[in-house]
């Protein structure tokens, strides 16, 4: 299990492609550090991490969509620059997007050419036949047995991914990213595209593979890289290690700030009940509770429910089944209700669903009390105001007045601003969904004190984290999800990175 | 230097003084226009021609201060000016029928009010796009107002009720009155209400206005109802000062409204704007019309005019957006 | 990989039914009740009265699979047909005046793209704003009168008859075949389909979307210059507000017919098919004796339920 594990066979082939200390840094983080990481023909290469590990970066650099800000490539042992998709799409290498870059009303042979179509005798028009052939032909060597005439539209998930993977080829790919392609299909389906990897692995082609499956790493990965950090920890093949060593390779993530945290002896009455909740946004039988005084964390892979939970609590989507019950007495309908209630929903994006960004600090502190503020209904500016200028001077929101536009503040600022409407709004729960995404340290340290100190004063905190160490270090206890579903309930005492990884991640 | 700093020094930049700066270059364009017409013609200054202009922008301010709301919340109302035509025709029926004008202004401002309504509930019910929605009732109202007067045309009503359109109180028109009063209205409303404050919130951003507790789509009904009750009113000052209704007097009335609203400095992307910018919005589209006017150029221009001032604010105001992004 | 064969194919024929119930459900009505509407003279006088709003519907349908809206195509035709009159009325030409009318048209539909695609304005007030200079244009070329004494060659164009056939029918049986040759024959109605359904799969392949976009509006302005000289020959004249309205015809046609206002969908048969329905919607009403008021009204209503229909079944 060293560095050095390389060539697959131990022979010392010369790789398709190299990167060699790759560095890609964005403020405040450093997503990629010192990456190297070395591809060969037809093998399947497998890329492990956790969530913010610098998986998907690594990817946008490999096609081209992020420039790296140091480091070099080698294609075939030459030097060469990615700097574009252009650039990446010349060496052949092809992402095939979770998002699919598929026009859904042509059929599958135009979204195979769309923008290389053969040109038919009349100028302009395609010639359908050659289209169709082609397409077929394409098709069946990626064993894909099916009418090239049929509209994207009404194919699966599975076969449009299977198109994509045929438009691939047919610009002459012969690396291919995929980012997760399991994560939307069904047994059947999966089948059906490990079948299709071997088949192309059998031809040459190589597939960087992105997954977070454990049965998967080791049904079809010719070697593993693992990633924490944005650094690259280890490079291994499936034979010579157990599940269990992976999760340990990826935990442990450097620990760069102290949280506060004053953890209450007993926590107080039930304030939030979550019974078999299930709704259509995808979650099914889910049972939490929330007490006061507590941080409850609720953990899980992206996607795996935990952003769902807390917007059927907030009633901003739809339940199909199961109760909850707030503060004694059960709860139901849109977001207004809940906020009336005494909920707090702090989104993942804060840009697009937590704030308006055109309108100033105060406009967006008050906004969620107007109502408590101003039970006549009459609206005085100079008293908004002076609420603002209050949890302003509260919160340290770094801001030259509460007229400033809300756009121009540090991601830190916008979140304390956000947090502040929920607290001039007197909420008793607040829900977090990942609360420290995009800011800095200093900034993440502050808004921990101020969750520990609304809950000292008798609020209740759910908080979404795809941060581990901040879970394990703040939360009382914490849930964990996988697909839709609780997966377990971690106490304090069990509270660790490898857990929440082990309960979260799919072990087969 | 941490980002928290770097804010700190940088020169705050306040909205409301963004806001104040509009104003100013539009009050400016106000007074420069009017500059150039009392140059190029003499009775542009004379007290007829001013207060004329006053009345004719008074009734393009009421349809376009409901509007105002509506694209506050980044939709839009083209039914406005067939709305006018249909309540317009109602309250005229009304008054011949039971002669009292009382009655035909109720009916007036409660026809426009449903069609507001109804336009509300197929944005926020129905889900349609707010322009196609209100542009298919404008069809159905014009098919609506033109099958109900089957080509007649009310004339003649009480010289009370004449009053309100075309009557003089101190020497100003009676609509001035009530642009003042209403003006008033829309602007308490819109900036001292929670309702009002809750719009704007809503413009800004109708996912985080959701997320922040807004009841969004009661709001929109409220706002499409409003719109449409101004429309409502604006249809009585026309029966009134035209003394007669025909099925055809809303056909030029919506995009002036819109242009009103959109030089006024609201933004179509909801969010930003007021009912006084409105106003302003309202006096330069009426001086610009009425300078063309004094100048002999053919009312046939007006058109024109009109739908080229309308992309050009528009454009300006994606312009200062971008900027402000 | 058998079972990947086995896919939901879409029998083209289940969309069918929306747009086919209505007309069909419109002939049977109007069958019944109108007297008269049955008759082979009427039915051919409803597609001769359509043929002008095929040429609108049609492109207009391109329009909305982009996800766009031209508003202004009403006002651009009376303005078009204004053109072939008064230019074939000085020059006693039938072609010099089609030219006219389509560059024109052209130009405006290049406007109405570059407003939309270049300068980012939402295509509903952007186009609302070409109405207006378009309206305005209007008035002023024809000082708000009608144009009349226009050469026979104009009028003949309406009245005219091949091998039997109306010429009006034949000539929308050609632009028919015409935008169904390329919508989904060649490259550039691919790129249609893409402007709608997914813009970044273009730009993925090295094509502009802003050029086509452009593209896409001028030749619904180009339409609406072609179908002014119909205008003019069926009125035997130019007259300023003989396109009003046209537009919202249009897009009801296409609304009716199918096509959804998001995803980039469209069919042209069914626009073929809802412009066929509104013409018998308003010649059904006329026969019934309901004024014209009447017909504006129902089409209004047919718009709105279709369109409360597509949002239903885009949800589901």
């Amino acid at each position: 299990m060293n560095a050095h594990a390389n060539a697959p066979g131990g022979t010392s082939a010369v790789p398709l492609l190299q990167l060699r200390g790759i560095s890609k840094e964005f403020p405040g983080v450093k997503a990629l550090d010192d990456v190297s990481f070395a591809l060969y023909p037809g093998e399947v290469h497998m890329l492990l991490g956790e969530n913010g590990a610098g998986k998907s970066s690594l990817m946008k650099v490999l096609c081209g969509a992020y420039k790296a800000d140091s480091g070099e490539f080698f294609f075939k042992g030459e030097k060469v620059t990615i700097t574009s998709t252009a650039d990446a799409q010349k060496l052949g290498i092809a992402v095939i997007f979770q998002e699919f870059s598929l026009v859904p009303y042509l059929d599958i042979a135009q979204n195979i050419f769309l923008g290389r179509e053969p040109k038919g005798r009349i100028p302009g028009t395609i010639d359908r036949r050659k289209i169709l052939a082609e397409a077929k032909g394409l098709l069946d060597a990626i064993g894909f047995d099916i009418d090239p005439s049929v509209v994207v539209n009404t194919l699966g998930v599975a076969q449009q991914q299977m198109v994509e993977i045929a438009k691939a080829i047919s610009q002459n790919a012969r690396i291919l990213v995929m980012d997760e392609p399991t994560a939307a299909l069904s047994d059947r389906e999966t089948e059906l595209l490990f079948a299709l990897i071997a088949r192309l692995k059998a031809d040459g082609v190589s597939i960087v593979y992105i997954s977070h499956r454990m049965a998967e790493v080791f049904a079809l990965g010719d070697r593993i890289t693992v990633l924490r950090d944005g650094r690259r920890i280890d490079g291994v093949k499936p034979a010579d290690v157990t599940p269990d060593q992976l999760v340990r390779m990826m935990v442990g993530r450097t620990v760069d700030m102290t949280y506060p945290r004053n953890f209450a002896d007993k926590p107080g009455e039930v304030l939030l009940q979550v019974k078999n909740l299930t709704a259509p946004s995808g979650i099914s039988d889910v049972n939490i509770e929330v007490r006061r005084g507590e941080i409850v964390g609720l953990c899980g892979l992206v996607g795996s429910g935990r952003t769902e939970v807390a917007r059927a609590i907030f009633g901003a989507d739809p339940i199909a089944s199961g109760e909850i019950v707030f503060d004694g007495k059960p709860i139901s309908g849109e977001p207004d209700v809940a906020s009336r209630r005494g909920i707090a929903l702090i989104p993942e994006s804060r840009k697009s669903e937590g704030l308006a960004l055109l309108r100033s600090v105060g406009d967006n502190l008050v906004v969620s009390a107007l109502r408590k503020l101003f039970p006549s209904g009459l609206f005085d500016p100079r008293s908004g105001l002076r609420t603002a200028d209050g949890l302003i001077r509260q919160l340290r929101i770094a801001t030259p007045s509460a007229r400033q536009t809300v756009g121009l503040l540090s991601g830190g600022n916008q979140q304390k601003v956000v947090i502040g409407k929920w607290l001039a709004a007197g909420a008793k729960l607040f829900i977090f969904d990942e609360p420290t995404r995009g800011i800095d340290v200093g900034a993440k340290s502050e808004i921990f004190a101020l969750i520990d100190r609304l809950v000292a004063e008798g609020a209740a905190a759910l908080m979404i984290s795809s941060e581990q160490v901040e879970i394990c270090h703040v939360c009382d206890r914490a849930y964990v999800m996988r697909e839709g579903r609780v997966a377990g309930h971690l106490a304090r005492n069990e509270l660790t990175e490898e857990n929440i990884v082990r309960l979260g991640m799919h072990h087969a | 230097m941490t980002d928290i700093t770097k804010e700190a020094l940088s020169p705050p930049r306040s909205f409301l003084s963004q806001d104040a700066i509009q104003l100013f270059y539009r009050l400016l364009a106000v007074l420069l226009i009017c500059a150039v017409l009392a140059v190029l013609n003499d009775s542009f200054l004379s007290l007829g021609n001013i207060l004329n202009v006053l009345r004719q922008a008074s009734l393009t301010f009421f349809i376009a201060s409901g509007l105002t709301l509506v694209v506050l919340t980044a939709g839009l109302d083209l039914s406005v000016g067939a709305n006018v035509a249909l309540s317009a025709c109602i309250a005229g029926t009304v008054i011949h029928t039971t002669g009292s004008p009382v009655l035909g202004i109720l009916t007036g401002l409660a026809c426009g009010g449903i069609v507001g309504l109804l336009n509300g509930v197929m944005v926020t019910a129905l889900r349609i796009p707010s322009f196609i929605a209100t542009y298919g009732m404008l069809w159905v109202l014009n098919g609506l107002t033109y099958w109900y007067m089957a080509g007649e045309t009310l004339h003649g009503f009480p010289p009370g009720f004449r009053q309100i359109g075309s009557g003089y109180l101190f020497g100003l028109p009676i609509p001035v009155y009530l642009l003042l009063v209403f003006l008033g209205i829309g602007t308490l409303f819109a900036q001292r209400t929670i309702w009002g404050q809750e719009i704007y919130a809503i413009g800004a951003n109708p996912v985080a206005a959701r997320l922040s507790g807004i009841p969004v789509r009661r709001r929109l009904l409220l706002v499409y109802t409003v719109s449409g009750t101004m429309a409502g009113l604006a249809s009585i000052i026309f029966l009134s000062r035209l003394n007669s209704a025909e099925a055809d007097i809303g056909e030029s009335l919506t995009l002036p409204a819109i242009a009103a609203v959109l030089i006024g400095g609201t933004s179509l992307f909801g969010g930003v704007g007021t009912v006084f910018g409105t106003f302003i919005g309202a006096l330069i589209l009426t001086l610009v019309l009425n300078g063309m006017n004094l100048l002999s150029v053919s009312a046939n221009w007006q058109p024109l005019v009109t739908g080229i001032i309308v992309i050009i604010a528009v454009w300006l105001d994606m312009k200062t957006r971008r900027r402000a992004q | 990989m058998r079972e990947a064969a086995v896919v939901s194919q879409p029998n083209p024929l289940q969309r069918i039914p929306g747009v086919a119930i209505v007309l069909g459900a419109l002939i049977i009505l109007f069958g019944a009740i109108a007297p008269g509407f049955l008759t082979p003279a009427n039915l051919s006088n409803v597609l001769v009265q359509s043929t002008i709003l095929t040429m609108l519907a049609l492109p207009m349908t391109l329009i909305i699979m982009t996800e766009g809206l031209d508003l202004s195509m009403g006002a651009v035709l009376t303005l078009t047909s204004l053109c072939v009159a008064i230019v074939s009325l000085a020059t006693k030409s039938m072609l010099l005046g089609l030219g006219a009318g389509v560059l024109v048209g052209a130009a405006f539909g290049t406007v109405n793209g570059w407003l939309v695609a270049i300068l980012g304005i939402p295509p509903f007030v952007a186009t609302l704003g070409t109405l207006g200079m378009a309206q305005g244009l209007s008035l002023i070329v024809s000082d708000a009168q009608s144009v009349v004494g226009i050469p026979h060659s104009v009028r003949d164009i309406y009245s005219a008859t091949l091998l039997g056939v109306p010429v009006p029918i034949l000539l929308a049986l050609v632009t028919y075949v015409v935008f169904h040759g390329l919508l989904y024959h060649t490259r550039f109605g691919s790129y249609v389909f893409a402007l709608g359904g997914n813009r970044e799969a273009l730009r993925y392949a090295g094509l502009s979307p802003n050029k086509l976009l452009i593209a896409v509006y001028a030749l619904g302005g180009t339409m609406a210059g072609i179908a002014g000289l119909l205008m003019t020959a069926r009125m035997n004249s130019g007259h300023p507000t003989a396109g009003l309205g046209l537009e919202f015809d249009a897009i009801a046609a296409v609304a009716v017919g199918g096509t959804s206002f998001e995803r980039g969908n469209g069919w042209l048969l069914g626009t073929l098919l809802g412009v066929i329905a509104v013409g018998v919607l308003r010649n059904g009403l006329n026969l019934v004796s309901l004024p014209s008021s009447v017909q504006v009204a129902s089409v209004g209503v047919l718009v709105i339920v279709a369109l409360f229909l597509d949002g239903l079944r885009s949800r589901a």
